[in-house]
């Protein structure tokens, strides 16, 4: 493993309670298709860390396991300090709520209005909203923060792919994570919407001082927006550091990356 | 070689569909209850395939009649035609012809539905949000189904029975009132009762497959497609033969 | 209204009416069954029900008043009709009207007719029970038992005259020994008459076997007997028969005692040959016998063939045969 010699200093400079996710030996894989052969990784609180991988290098599946849509064959996932496998239903769901996701593909549904996307997070807190009114002004706040406060009462389908995004995106933030995990925010959206999300991403993190973990192959995006970067190689972590560090890199795995 | 996996798959697949039965049954008693999805998907099923069904209804009682005209008339029992459209509706066409519709508009939609929010990652969303995504979309669905084909099969039998009035009205100059008298007076409850408890069942199977197919989609959106197609092929060959074992069972109570 | 209420609305609407036409749909299917009326319960007994059915149709002078609510075999040959019929009909039954089974046409379903009485009983209660009338039925057999004693009878009165016109006139027994066809006509005739009274006194034993075990056990015949009416009318019949085929019996005796004064006494055929106005009536005399004999056979020939006493000669018939079996293992 090849890893930058400025990246672990600066992890040992934290210190362990700041830790919001640790993934330990992760292996997982479907029949023999080993997609993940003992992933290591750390993210701290506060740290934008972007993981970059090969489509089908499992990082969907690593991104999975952080909050039980997946287990994994074996390894230990921390997320903000508690063991995912190890966790009843409930307590999964208390955990998930202080987790936002942007799924790939914006994972809006189809048949509610964007203000009832919205609020679909919040209908684990049945008693706290019970009141249609309360979660007006949560809404409210989410659309503004991603600029689409005129699209409440539109359906999905009446939207662009990008601000369907935007939707996600708030949608992801609407119950003010710790930590919000980036499945391929970029992808299949063009340039221009792609920096309007990057930014989008950036200024919610300022707001509201989130921890990031985005996975992505768009090496544009990355290097906007990542603090630090992690590139998944053959299901390992092959090597970490900064896009700076990585850029300059003479290991041709690593240089695949970023040839254009 | 080919035959033994292909009968492993069929084995695995009744054995997984009937996990997924079973696991209805476990969410279906657990709080909390989804009530205004289920509202709405009880609105989508019923009201929604209402005038479908009442279409086919309509026509299937008076093509029914009109071809049973000339061969009862030969047998001089033309008077006997409410009593036999009466009871062939209301025991075996209309639960039957409702549910095959109600298969392939249904199972084929909830295929469908499901299996796209499968693959657009919707069902992880809603699972990563808190809420149940099995209680929230299969639970209401089957249920809806379950409770909704009954009704429906009331009105289907309804429009059936006036479409085959209408036809011995114009043809056979038999009034309304006798029509519908002479049809309460041949039906029993040993008619009604299997017949709507039978409804119940066919509901439950096409919300069922409808479900199961969707809920496991894989292989992206072409998958969707297979769902959807699936599901309509599975729901109508596990109608007829509930509707077998419904005969069966209702012989044992009513003697037939 | 927003979308989600007014599709609730119609969500609404959508399952009142279809629970409203299931219910009306099942009033009405009750409503032909009389579930849901006022209603009586009354009964009948009959021998035989002829298929009907549970929810057949209950017919008051044409009119469809209720249903066959319940079969019930109370023994193996009676069965009690429940039948269900609407309160507002109960005035119109009387007391003694008569309930029978019909059908509907020729290839209609199976029915109880229940006809009207004479008049002047007051209405049934709920729970009462209605007089029956099958078709084959107690009066049949009393019937049959009837022409057999009157034939017996008459068998009687017939052989007495002969017998006494034998004893008045010898002349008779003259021309009879010297006519050989007549004499061979005779004995048949004699022999005729001995087998038909050992038949009558067969009969007769197994009859009052039949009447004890008709006393005894709770057979059909049992039932008819706790009917005092019936029982009465058939102990006369058997009484009849008794006394008839007694006296068969002593005209046979009779018979004997001339055929052995014609054997032993002498003299006699002058007279015979003389009388021929008497001779002629001996011969009307032995054909009416003769008749009566073979109509005596008949009668019990239809006794045994008698719906009622069918089982027991046949039990009869299979336990001599059993006894045959076991002298000759």
């Amino acid at each position: 493993m090849v890893t930058a010699p400025k990246s672990r200093e600066a992890m040992k400079e934290r210190s362990q309670d700041e830790v919001v996710v640790n993934i330990q030996n992760l292996y997982k894989s479907f029949g023999d298709n080993h997609v993940l052969n003992g992933f290591n990784m750390v993210l701290y609180k506060g740290e934008n860390v972007v993981v970059m991988g090969k489509s089908g290098s499992g990082k969907s599946v690593m991104i999975k396991c952080l909050v039980g849509l997946m287990a994994p064959d074996s390894g230990r996932v921390e997320v903000l300090g508690k063991d995912i496998n190890g966790l009843d239903q409930i307590a999964l769901d208390q955990l998930r709520s202080d987790v936002g996701f942007l799924f790939q593909g914006s994972a809006l549904y189809d048949s509610m209005t964007v203000r009832e996307n919205l609020e679909f997070p919040m209908r684990r807190h049945r008693k706290k909203f019970a009141n249609l009114d309360d979660t007006l002004p949560l809404v409210k706040e989410a659309l503004e923060n991603v600029g689409l406060a005129h699209t409440m009462d539109l359906m999905p389908v009446e939207l662009s792919g990008g601000m369907k995004r935007r939707i996600a995106l708030a949608r992801a933030i609407i119950l003010k994570p710790k930590l919000i995990l980036y499945d391929e925010p970029t992808s299949g959206l063009d340039p221009i919407t792609a920096k309007e999300i990057i930014e989008l991403m950036r200024s919610i993190q300022k707001k509201y001082g989130t921890s990031a973990l985005i996975i992505t192959h768009d090496v544009d995006c990355a290097r906007v927006i990542s603090e630090r970067m992690i590139l998944l190689v053959d299901g390992i972590n092959y090597i970490e550091g900064t896009y700076a560090e990585l850029i300059k890199s003479e290991d041709p795995k690593v240089n695949a990356f970023f040839k254009k | 070689m080919e035959m033994i996996v292909r009968t492993k798959q069929f084995f695995m697949g009744i054995g997984d569909l009937t996990y997924f039965a079973a696991r209805f049954f476990k969410q279906l008693v657990r709080p909390p209850f989804e009530v205004k999805e289920l509202l709405r998907q009880c609105y989508q099923v019923g009201n929604r395939s209402l005038l479908l069904v009442v279409t086919t209804g309509f026509i299937i009682g008076l093509v029914l009649t009109l071809q049973t005209r000339p061969t009862l008339i030969e047998f001089g029992a033309v008077s006997w035609m409410p009593n036999m459209v009466g009871i062939s509706i209301v025991r075996e066409i209309g639960p039957v012809i409702t549910a095959l519709i109600c298969s392939g508009r249904v199972a084929s939609g909830f295929g469908a539905e499901l299996g796209s929010m499968r693959v657009t990652e919707q069902i992880d969303a809603m699972e990563v949000s808190g809420t149940n995504p099995f209680k929230f979309l299969v639970v209401t669905r089957i249920l809806a189904t379950t409770l909704m084909l009954p009704l429906l099969v009331i009105f289907g039998d309804l429009i059936a029975l006036y479409g085959s009035s209408l036809v011995e009205y114009f043809k056979g100059n038999v009034a309304f009132k006798l029509y519908f008298n002479k049809v309460f007076e041949a039906l029993s409850y040993g008619d009604l009762v299997p017949a709507t408890m039978k409804s119940f069942v066919f509901g439950f199977v096409i919300g069922l497959t409808g479900c199961y197919k969707g809920y496991k989609t894989e292989r992206g959106t072409a998958g969707v497609g297979i769902a959807a197609n699936t599901a309509v092929v599975m729901a109508s060959l596990l109608l007829f033969m509930v509707d077998f074992v419904a005969v069966f069972i209702s012989d044992i109570f009513y003697e037939l | 209204m927003s979308k989600t209420s007014l599709q609730n609305l119609k969500l609404g609407i959508f399952v009142v009416l279809g629970t409203l036409l299931l219910l009306i749909a099942s009033y009405l299917i009750g409503n032909g069954q009389n579930i849901f009326a006022k209603n009586v319960t009354l009964h009948a007994v009959f021998k035989n029900v002829n298929g009907l059915q549970i929810g057949n149709n209950v017919r008051f002078s044409g009119v469809n008043i209720g249903t066959v609510d319940k079969l019930e075999m109370s023994n193996d040959t009676s069965i009690t009709v429940y039948m269900v019929i609407g309160e507002k009909m109960r005035k119109h039954i009387k007391k003694d009207a008569i309930a029978t089974i019909g059908s509907d046409g020729l290839v209609g379903s199976m029915l109880v007719n229940i006809v009207p009485g004479k008049g002047g009983m007051g209405s049934v209660n709920d729970g009462d029970e209605l007089k029956s009338y099958s078709r084959i039925s107690t009066q049949d057999m009393l019937n049959t038992l009837n022409v057999t004693n009157e034939n017996a009878a008459l068998l009687t009165s017939n052989l007495l005259k002969v017998t006494q016109s034998m004893m008045e006139g010898k002349g008779v027994v003259g021309r009879l020994l010297t006519d050989t066809i007549m004499g061979q006509d005779f004995h048949r005739m004699v022999s005729d008459l001995q087998q038909g009274s050992q038949r009558a006194n067969a009969t007769l034993t197994e009859l009052q076997g039949l009447v004890q075990r008709m006393n005894m056990d709770k057979s059909v015949a049992g039932t008819l007997l706790s009917d005092t009416l019936t029982a009465m009318k058939m102990r006369t019949s058997i009484e009849n028969l008794e006394t008839s085929s007694m006296a068969v019996k002593e005209m046979a005796q009779h018979l004997e005692q001339i055929i052995d004064s014609i054997k032993t006494g002498d003299g006699l055929f002058q007279r015979v040959t003389r009388d021929t106005t008497m001779s002629r009536l001996l011969m009307e005399t032995m054909e009416n016998i003769e008749q009566g004999t073979r109509k005596f056979d008949e009668n019990m020939e239809a006794l045994k063939h008698s719906f009622l006493t069918r089982g027991y000669f046949r039990k009869m018939e299979r336990e001599s045969g059993d006894d045959r079996g076991k002298k000759q293992p």
